[in-house]
């Protein structure tokens, strides 16, 4: 047990040497910093750092949902395309069978496809009002 | 083509959910979607019997056609039918889109029948992936209601969690083991022995499929997730997800012998015995229907857990038995919820005291509920009977007296909440309760279902002979 433990030190030593380094350079250059260094307050001081432009209004800004839903839509498709790359480059060897499964793939996003331009997923601007909706949404 | 038969329910019900998908497309029509649902399950669940011809089959190296994925997948289809029937009569008078509910139940039932079938880690990750992302939007799915809102998003951030814990699990086994599949696993594991890593690998999935199963330190999500969710929602996350899951892991825990470790073997049994005590503890004092069978379910899958752990003679037998019941009964109970919900808009009827006096009202529908509390309570002559007893005697044979006290307690304990719930079904009304099912309740599909599922439960608990016999030739394969 003690020669396992020996040799594992005697691999691993130059890795907990710099993991160790990196802390004590780290706590170094802050606490020397801070012991050091002087110190100023003001009104100004306490604002986010923006290469000296004043920041202007808030971060928390609101987006339309929609935004979410065009994101979460693109992912979808996108990884169609990651699947479609794995099948390609075995198109050979996958053969008729690779082919009919790669078609029912394709069909079953194109189906998606259909039922989110349906349902309205697809559409960038706001319903307007008056408009019978195929969904009721919270506006 | 003998695998493509033997996947047909899997690719019938992934099927259905297309073509129900695209007449969504075409035409929204709430009776027409919730026909095509129904169909395209009926069509699945026989189908069964075409995949049972071809049992026992491997298809591909990911998926396992053999009687307990048949067995799990006809219980899954089942309940799926249930919810699909319970959900009609609950969401008839709901506002807003309607017909996407069966796109995502089914949607979930092709993962559930995906997960019982699976004999690989990757099949298992995505199929019970597929099982619990519906379940997210089925859950809010009447998101006006604070309570579904938050029962959903409860329910989604939990699982995250857990499926990353899953996750983490099955990549400490790969990198120790170099294997994915089930069986080179249980190889790779039974040689090994008691290596650290792979104990922590085996525990952080058994926490992953604990927080599904709610068994108890991963319970606490289980009854505000009842409590708030739509009935019929809540209905398939109680029969449904969990009989998927756990005939995945009695799947695992059969292919991979961990169990033969003394530490991981204990673990389970320890986990066993608290689930049963603190799920029966926590349920004495509900006022919430709903919450009371929470918690009644986290106590049930401690009964069932104490079946995997024995893991040997009439385990899986009795595992399957225990599910059966478990199911028809669990549909019965929350079947009741729905259709005292059904009829109104805003939360559930899941108060106790909404059924206070509900029998002299509508006698048959407490007669329905009354029945399901016997048997959850394990009362001979009700199909929990047979359930329970096969547990003890399973118990007993394998000398686990500790777990055995466990089991008695338990249900010794449960006992006194279920006729809580009876109870307040006879007492006399004080006249201000209004809810209630509608007077044409029992000529409804969703009423027909419930009627059904009592007669059942009675049915089994006097003759269960079909019954074992059934899960005894599944169980055999």
């Amino acid at each position: 047990m003690t020669d396992e433990a020996t040799a594992l030190i005697a691999e691993y030593w130059a890795v907990g040497l710099f993991t160790i380094a990196v802390f004590t350079l780290c706590a170094l250059m802050i606490g020397a910093a801070s012991l050091l260094g002087g110190r100023s307050y003001g009104r100004s001081k306490s604002l986010p750092f923006e290469s000296g432009v004043v920041g202007t209004g808030n971060a928390r800004q609101r987006f339309s949902v929609k935004f979410y839903l065009v994101a979460m839509l693109f992912v979808i498709f996108d990884i169609e395309a990651v699947f479609l790359f794995a099948w390609a480059v075995s198109v050979r060897e996958v053969g008729w069978e690779g082919f009919a499964g790669a078609a029912v793939f394709i069909f079953i996003l194109l189906a998606g496809l259909i039922y989110d331009s349906r349902v309205g997923a697809l559409e960038w601007a706001p319903r307007k009002r008056g408009q019978s909706p195929d969904i009721v949404t919270d506006q | 083509m003998t695998s493509l038969l033997a996947l047909s329910p899997l690719i019938l019900v992934c099927a259905t959910a297309i073509v129900v998908m695209l007449a969504i497309a075409w035409r929204r029509c709430y009776d027409l979607t919730a026909t095509l649902t129904v169909i395209g399950l009926n069509l699945a669940l026989a189908a069964q019997l075409l995949a049972w011809w071809q049992a026992p089959l491997d298809v591909t190296p990911l998926l396992t056609v053999d009687g307990l994925s048949i067995f799990g997948g006809v219980l899954i289809l089942v309940a799926t039918l249930a919810c699909a029937t319970l959900g009609h009569a609950y969401l008839e008078g709901a506002r807003g889109p309607r017909e996407e509910y069966y796109l995502l139940l089914l949607c979930a039932a092709a993962g559930g029948i995906a997960l019982v079938s699976s004999r690989h880690l990757a099949s298992l990750f995505f199929s019970l992936e597929l099982l619990s992302m519906p379940l997210y939007g089925m859950l809010a799915y009447t998101y006006r209601e604070r309570g579904a809102l938050e029962a959903g998003v409860k329910y989604m951030v939990l699982s995250a969690a857990a499926s990353a814990f899953l996750l983490f699990g099955m990549a400490l086994l790969y990198a120790f083991t170099g294997h994915l599949d089930f069986a080179g696993l249980g190889g790779a594991l039974a040689s090994a022995g008691g290596d650290g890593w792979l104990l922590a690998g085996m525990g952080m999935m058994l926490i992953g499929l604990g927080f599904k199963l709610s068994i108890v330190p991963f319970h606490l999500w289980t009854p505000d997730v009842y409590e708030g969710s739509p009935a019929p929602a809540a209905t398939f996350l109680a029969s449904a997800s969990k009989v998927a899951v756990l005939v995945v892991l009695l799947r695992l825990l059969q292919s991979a012998p961990a169990t033969q470790d003394a530490w991981f073997h204990s673990l389970l049994a320890v986990l066993a015995f608290v689930t049963m005590l603190v799920g029966n503890l926590l349920a004495l004092m509900q006022q919430d229907l709903k919450r009371l069978l929470g918690y009644s379910s986290i106590a049930h899958f401690g009964y069932l857990l104490v079946a995997l752990v024995i893991n040997e003679g009439l385990a899986v037998e009795t595992a399957g038995i225990y599910l059966v019941t478990y199911v028809l009964t669990t549909l019965g109970a929350f079947g009741v919820v729905t259709l005292l919900s059904s009829p109104y808009g805003g939360a559930d009827a899941s108060r106790l005291h909404h059924y206070r006096g509900l029998f002299w009202r509508r006698p048959y529908l407490t007669a329905v509920l009354t029945v399901m509390m016997l048997s959850l309570a394990g009362i001979p002559l009700t199909a929990g009977f047979i359930g329970k007893f096969y547990i003890v005697a399973v118990g007993v044979e394998a000398s686990r007296w500790w777990l055995v006290g466990g089991v008695v307690a338990g249900s010794a304990i449960g006992l006194f909440y279920y006729l809580r719930v009876m109870v307040t079904l006879f007492l006399p009304e004080p006249g201000m309760q209004r809810r209630d099912a509608t007077t044409d309740w029992a000529q409804r599909a969703g009423g027909v279902v419930v009627l059904a599922l009592a007669a059942l439960v009675v049915l089994l608990g006097v003759y269960p002979a079909p019954m074992i016999d059934w899960v005894r030739l599944m169980a055999a394969t």
